[in-house]
């Protein structure tokens, strides 16, 4: 049994990682002395009773309390505002960092420029990762030459987050590499974990579903909507369909721009056929989800994490439509229907028509969808996260010795010529090698 | 032979492992050697300055000096104990104590305080099992620092007693009324205990103490408490003492208490036996305990106030039994053949 420190959103803050806490902490606690460790003003009663809750300040953490742990479990998503405080502690307490977002360029954006108010901080963790190059481009997104989301995709800063962590989990095999943002430290991907709803009620969502058959078919968008969920590209796909009075679109969630989308609906001539419906209290989502024949899921660019709605889709025996990008990339042929990002216009329509010809086949794919729910057990994940923690504790004196290797490399290269420090650097990486045998990942 | 003896410490400070660093090199020049005392300085904290320490030890080249051969190199305290050499011996003081039996001690913790605090910890504990086995031979300074070595670093090492300083001082006068405590003041030392077990003496026990603090902060607590629980005539601060006078006050005394946490060896305990003087110490003081055997040579309380002042009462109330448990101390202390002769013997085979 470990004693673990969890830091994360925890219910009832509105973040899919919080949901995900709440599925997690009571495994996990059935096996682990566990404390949720929180700087948020309110916690769900309920998850007060599976682990223990205790409040923290970010600017001055408990280190006593916390040096109490086997290990501390940090999870860091792309939101500032929420994963701030978690990431202050876990900078400085090493623990194992799960991450939620792969690309957090819009994280420290917010941590540095806004929270922190330190401009320097930015442009420095650009550097760091990125060279002069990295500052250059920090400077023109500060000037506003260059937009936050070239920003993602180029400079995702991903290893700021994770510099010095014990372990790295993610939820999407090969992401970190892909992004060549692969940490010095162990990285585990594991399946995202949910629980699927019981058989029982499932089948009765079925049987719903198939007592109203389309025509109209209904079609769903979920979640935070923001600018990649690529709302633009399917109002016109389906304006540009000749069939297009055979679907209903209803949009839940909260939108980046009510207002923009308002007039691409209007202008499109689809006041008929969309309906937005703004976020929805957790009993419409059950009947929306239930009764909806296709879920429209696509993400471009992606964060490059898993997706909890995807899950809970699947979980509903729903059919979707994702891009073909990022985790999404890694779904099952037969459980999905991918877009491709640059025909995404042209694949939306053509899936469409398919559903339109051939119903059944998507109702499979929803059911194979609801089927493979079964790698994502939260018992499966608390086992693989346990084993993980095994393996990077054992391997924690490399963050000593990476650290040490910095130090050493930063003061030399202050006063000693490179062509000179070359002896001394093989001296010292030799002997720390000896002190903590074992080579981080990546290095020769 | 030409012997380096390497150890580290707090520049400005001085103790026991500094007398003892001192004492082996006499011990070595006598037994016709060579021999130099090299200390690192050493600083714990930030921690993140502790393994940093350990790899400016790793960097050293003690193998020749001037061309000509170190022969042998004696380790005493980490981290200077992982310098390396092809003929090094380790008589170990202590481990990083703060990294192992300390870590969480509320007193004498210090990296537990600090983000990195753990970090640095196993770094430590890592460092210790793959550089330790390095050495010819591994010894410690008591039995109790060989179980703490085997217990945290499974590594087996056999512990090497020596002599105090200046033995032939020690000597046995007419017992006085008091008891003596000569040690820094500190947390650890138990200072503290003591004086709340005095305040539950029935008997008019009577303590003086001698040493300094490690810090003003320590001595004003002790003052404090002493105040606050009326026991202006039971306690005496004798402040920092001549050796000359340490042995004068041993040689007085009717008894010695000395009730440290899990001390590592513990001289206190030797210059009373070789002063005739009963001891007592508590259950869990670790290195006095391989020396007092309760009611033979002293006596082993409970690391409690009530225990403490039970023991202090005993000793005070039958004077003669004390007389014949410090008799019993020093014909134990013989028996031992404890010698500087011996440790050097062991550490340059």
């Amino acid at each position: 049994m470990l004693k673990i420190n969890w830091f994360s959103p925890l219910p009832p803050a509105h973040s899919g990682i919080a949901y995900y806490a709440a599925q997690i902490l009571p495994v996990l606690a059935n096996r682990h002395e566990v404390v949720a460790w929180t700087d948020q003003g309110q916690v769900a009663p309920e998850l007060e009773r599976t682990a223990r809750v205790v409040r923290y300040d970010p600017a001055n953490p408990p280190w006593r309390a916390l040096n109490d742990a086997d290990v501390s479990i940090y999870h860091l998503g792309n939101h500032g505002g929420i994963h701030g405080g978690i990431w202050r502690v876990s900078r400085q307490h090493p623990g194992i960092v799960v991450l939620h977002d792969l690309c957090l360029h819009d994280f420290f954006a917010m941590v540095f420029l806004r929270i922190l108010e330190k401009p320097d901080a930015y442009l420095a963790a650009l550097e760091r990762w990125y060279g002069e190059e990295g500052r250059r481009v920090g400077e023109a997104f500060l000037a506003g030459g260059i937009g936050a989301e070239t920003m993602g995709q180029r400079y995702p800063l991903t290893r700021e987050a994770v510099s010095g962590a014990l372990g790295v989990i993610t939820h999407s095999r090969g992401a970190l590499e892909g992004l060549h943002e692969t940490p010095a430290s162990p990285v585990a991907a594991l399946d995202f974990p949910y629980a699927a709803t019981e058989e029982s009620r499932y089948l009765g969502w079925m049987a719903a579903r198939s007592v109203a058959p389309g025509p109209p078919y209904r079609l769903v968008v979920f979640g935070y909507l923001s600018r990649n969920r690529r709302l633009g590209a399917l109002l016109e796909a389906l304006a540009g369909l000749d069939e297009r009075e055979q679907f209903r679109l209803e949009i839940c969630g909260q939108l980046w721009d009510e207002g923009h989308i308002r007039t691409q609906i209007e202008r499109l001539g689809l006041g008929s056929l969309v309906k937005l419906l703004g976020f929805l209290p957790e009993s419409l989502v059950e009947q929306k989800l239930s009764t909806a024949d296709l879920a429209i899921n696509l993400r471009y660019p992606s964060m490059g994490e898993a997706s909890l709605s995807q899950l809970q889709f699947w979980d509903y025996g729903l059919p979707t439509l994702v891009t073909r990008t990022g985790w999404y990339a890694s779904l099952p042929d037969d459980a999905t229907a991918f877009v491709r990002p640059e025909h995404e216009v042209e694949d939306i329509q053509s899936h469409l028509r398919a559903l339109l010809a051939d119903p059944g086949a998507f109702r499979a794919m929803g059911e194979r969808g609801r089927q493979s729910l079964e790698n994502n057990d939260p018992e499966k994940y608390v086992d693989a996260m346990t084993q993980f923690a095994a393996i990077a504790l054992r391997r924690s004196p490399l963050v000593t010795a990476l650290a040490l290797a910095g130090r050493v490399g930063n003061d030399l290269s202050a006063w000693l010529h490179p062509a000179a420090s070359a002896y001394l650097l093989d001296r010292a990486s030799q002997e720390i090698v000896t002190i903590w045998p074992g080579k981080p990942r990546g290095y020769p | 032979m030409r012997v380096l003896i390497l150890t580290s410490g707090v520049p400005f400070t001085r103790g026991g492992a500094e007398i003892l660093a001192e004492s082996l090199r006499d011990a070595v020049c006598a037994a016709g050697h060579q021999a130099e005392i090299v200390t690192l300085p050493f600083q714990s904290c930030p921690p993140s300055r502790v393994p940093e320490q350990m790899l400016a030890c790793r960097l050293l080249d003690v193998t020749e000096s001037c061309g000509m051969r170190i022969d042998r190199v004696i380790g005493l305290k980490f981290p200077a104990y992982l310098v390396p050499h092809p003929n090094k011996v380790i008589w170990m003081l202590h481990q990083h104590r703060t990294a192992y039996e300390f870590w969480d001690h509320p007193a004498a913790g210090d990296l537990i305080h600090y983000p990195d605090g753990q970090v640095v910890r196993e770094a430590i504990h890592r460092a210790d099992c793959t550089l330790l086995p390095e050495a010819k031979a591994i010894y410690t300074l008591s039995r109790n620092v060989s179980d703490r070595l085997r217990r945290c670093s499974g590594i087996d090492a056999e512990p090497l007693y020596n002599p105090p300083a200046n033995a032939l001082l020690f000597h046995n006068g007419p017992a006085g009324d008091y008891l003596f405590f000569p040690s820094r003041i500190n947390s650890v030392k138990r200072q503290w205990l003591v004086i709340q077990a005095l305040a539950l003496c029935r008997e008019p026990v009577r303590v003086y103490f001698a040493g300094e603090a490690d810090n003003p902060a320590q001595q004003a607590e002790c003052a404090k408490a002493q105040r606050e629980l009326g026991l202006t005539n039971q306690v005496t601060w004798l402040g920092v003492v001549s050796e000359e006078q340490k042995c004068e006050w041993y040689a007085n005394s009717l008894g010695v208490v000395f009730p440290p946490l899990d001390e590592d060896y513990g001289y206190v305990t030797l210059e009373a036996m070789l002063s005739s003087k009963p001891v007592i110490t508590c259950a869990d003081s670790g290195g006095p305990l391989e020396f007092v055997v309760h009611q033979h040579t002293g006596l082993v309380a409970d690391a409690s106030p009530q225990s403490l002042a039970g023991a202090m009462d005993a000793l005070w109330a039958d004077r003669r039994r004390a007389a014949a448990l410090g008799e019993a101390g020093r014909e134990r202390y013989l028996d031992l053949k404890i010698s500087w002769e011996n440790v050097v013997d062991k550490l340059l085979c």
